[in-house]
């Protein structure tokens, strides 16, 4: 029972990281109707930015907050040189142009740090383990699922109480009809693009002393969170908390029991939603 | 029949000059190969307009079933790869028949979540394929009719042997694609709405593209374990599909000939790259790209144009001598 109530809380901390992971991608799909297969570069490129903080300045705060600027400033400069050229095209031409996207930044960083992973401690204050009563577990754990519930929080209120909130809203329904009352709707794609990436390097930051920093890792992230995101429903945010929670925990559960079948569970079952449901449990399209 | 005689010998040109140009004859081998696989991608996404990310499975479930049919049921070779082609054309009709219920990016996401069922099932089933080590010592059984024994047991021979189911997929794929099937396939990629309201079984057409493309890559996927000896589970990874997706893409789809291209390109390119630049990958995303951008027909439509410019350039060359 214990073991099992520890499994459901690693599975909770996998799944906030899966919703920074995904939300990303849900909104950008939602608002631009793009899909982006490089998403999870920006996941691994994020466990690799803090890699290279915290082996120059030991300190992982610093790579918490400067990483995920890292990444976001990236993904702006990926959406202006390449990814808004595509944003006229079919759906798998843009998968193909992202494809390819993908595959030059997790080269691009074989290239930089070799095609073996990197391991990244936690910071020093959070090395312990907490005990409540009998049940002990990691601090960085605790930390991680506090953080991301936090920073979930944050999304949801700028997207539901702000007016770029508003307007990314709005925009999922009807880009166009945005455009028209006088949003600058290309800069609003930008900066939409841009936020999803830094959530994503966020994912990335977090994942990096848990799991280290591989060049694969991106492309397992990219299954993952369009298993959440299908799961979810596309385009919504509740969706995407509610499919990282569920994939996180059915994993981290499944993963005492029987661990390939893990796996084999998540990706029948994102099938199976596909097939019966297409909107996924809270998607509107 | 004009169109068999029009190609054969293109195609044995083909098989001839890989033989003859190619510094290695594993190298040969390879692009052969990998040009029917690329063929079978460029059916579903040239004719039939389906960006699948499905083809790993066919390509791997060709290798596992060649290889286990010759070692647990003793067949030959030739029926190892039969039996194979026949799984392929199972299995794809039921990925097909199940991925075609939904379709654009949800179409997509159905296949890449097939590919990674297969992926897990051949990692759990370890006994069978050997799980992360793969099926290792694959044989090549010799058949033998009326006391005749044909092995393929020399590298010569073997190319031979690849050389020949070429040239007979890309014929009997040529005749497919110019028969009124490949035509209504192309209409249904125009304009599927238009398709049915003619009265076409659109789902029908596009679970037998499947059938199609999956039975010749199972078929060469089988020939790629024989090639090798060794059938690793990265046949059935995610990577695979991209990569078939890539040659297929760069080759140009909806030409036949793109698919040689493609899988040249890749092979041959890849071989010499990779010497000197392990990384050379980097550079096929930034073609991919390219390709996608600036030539959607890709190679072969590149050549095209360069032949059409030619022989405009020496068309009026010719004129103007002649004035």
């Amino acid at each position: 029972m214990e073991l099992f109530f520890f499994q459901l809380l690693n599975g909770l901390g996998l799944g906030v990281i899966y919703f920074l992971l995904s939300v990303g991608l849900t909104i950008t799909f939602g608002l631009l109707n793009f899909v982006n297969f490089a998403h999870g570069a920006f996941y691994m490129v994020g466990a690799y930015v803090t890699f290279v903080i915290v082996s120059l300045t030991g300190n992982f705060w610093l790579a918490l907050l400067i990483a995920p600027l890292v990444i976001g400033a990236l993904a702006i400069a990926l959406e202006q040189s390449v990814v808004k050229f595509s944003y006229v095209l079919e759906h798998k031409y843009q998968i193909l142009v992202t494809l390819g996207v993908a595959l030059m930044l997790q080269e691009l960083v074989i290239m930089i740090w070799g095609p073996i992973g990197k391991n990244v401690s936690p910071p020093s204050s959070l090395a312990g383990i907490i005990e409540i009563g009998d049940f002990i577990y990691p601090k960085y754990r605790a930390f991680v699922i506090t953080f991301s519930a936090l920073i979930a929080i944050v999304v949801w209120w700028g997207l539901e109480k702000t007016k770029f909130g508003a307007l990314v809203r709005a925009g999922s329904e009807n880009a166009q009809m945005v455009g028209l009352l006088g949003v600058n709707i290309t800069r609003l794609f930008s900066i939409t693009f841009g936020l999803g990436g830094l959530l994503a390097g966020l994912a990335g930051v977090l994942a990096a002393p848990l799991r280290g920093a591989d060049p694969f890792m991106g492309v397992e992230a990219l299954g993952i969170a369009f298993i959440v995101v299908v799961i979810g429903g596309m385009g919504s945010f509740l969706g995407a908390l509610v499919g990282g929670l569920v994939v996180g925990v059915m994993q981290s559960v499944m993963s005492s029991v029987w661990p390939e079948g893990a796996s084999l569970m998540v990706y029948a079952a994102m099938a199976a939603v596909i097939l019966s449901r297409p909107r996924g449990l809270f998607g509107r399209a | 029949m004009s169109l068999e005689l029009k190609h054969c010998p293109i195609l044995i040109a083909i098989a001839l000059a890989a033989f003859l140009v190619l510094p290695s004859i594993s190298l040969a081998t390879e692009v052969l190969i990998f040009a029917i696989i690329a063929l079978g991608c460029s059916i579903l996404l040239g004719y039939a307009g389906l960006l699948s990310f499905g083809q790993a499975i066919f390509f791997g479930l060709g290798a596992y079933v060649a290889s286990l049919s010759q070692i647990h049921l003793g067949v030959n070779f030739l029926v190892g790869l039969l039996i194979a082609t026949a799984a392929g054309a199972i299995v794809a009709a039921l990925v097909g028949a199940l991925a075609i219920r939904r379709q654009g990016i949800y179409f997509v996401m159905l296949t890449l979540a097939f590919t990674q069922l297969a992926f897990f099932i051949s990692y759990t089933l370890d006994e069978w394929t050997g799980g992360d080590n793969g099926l290792l010592d694959v044989p090549r059984n010799s058949v033998n009719i009326f006391g005749y024994e044909i092995a393929i047991d020399s590298s010569e021979k073997f190319y031979a042997f690849v050389a020949i189911s070429f040239v007979l997929i890309f014929l009997a794929l040529l005749r497919i694609t110019h028969s009124q099937f490949g035509r209504t396939l192309l209409a249904i990629k125009q304009n599927e709405e238009r398709a049915t309201a003619l009265g076409y079984s659109v789902k029908w057409y596009k679970v037998l593209a499947f059938v199609f493309s999956g039975s010749i890559t199972a078929y060469a996927g089988g020939m790629y374990a024989l090639f090798l000896n060794f059938a690793p589970l990265s046949n059935v990874e995610l990577i695979m599909s991209e990569h078939i997706l890539i040659m297929a893409i760069i080759g140009g789809t909806g030409n036949v000939y793109g698919a040689v291209l493609g899988s040249l390109f890749l092979v041959v390119v890849g071989d010499m790259l990779s010497a000197f630049w392990e990384r050379w990958l980097f550079m096929l995303g930034g073609i991919l790209i390219l390709t996608v951008f600036y030539m959607r027909g890709g190679l072969i439509s590149g050549l095209y144009g360069v032949f059409e410019f030619l022989s405009q350039k020496l068309g009026s060359a010719s004129t103007q001598k002649e004035s």
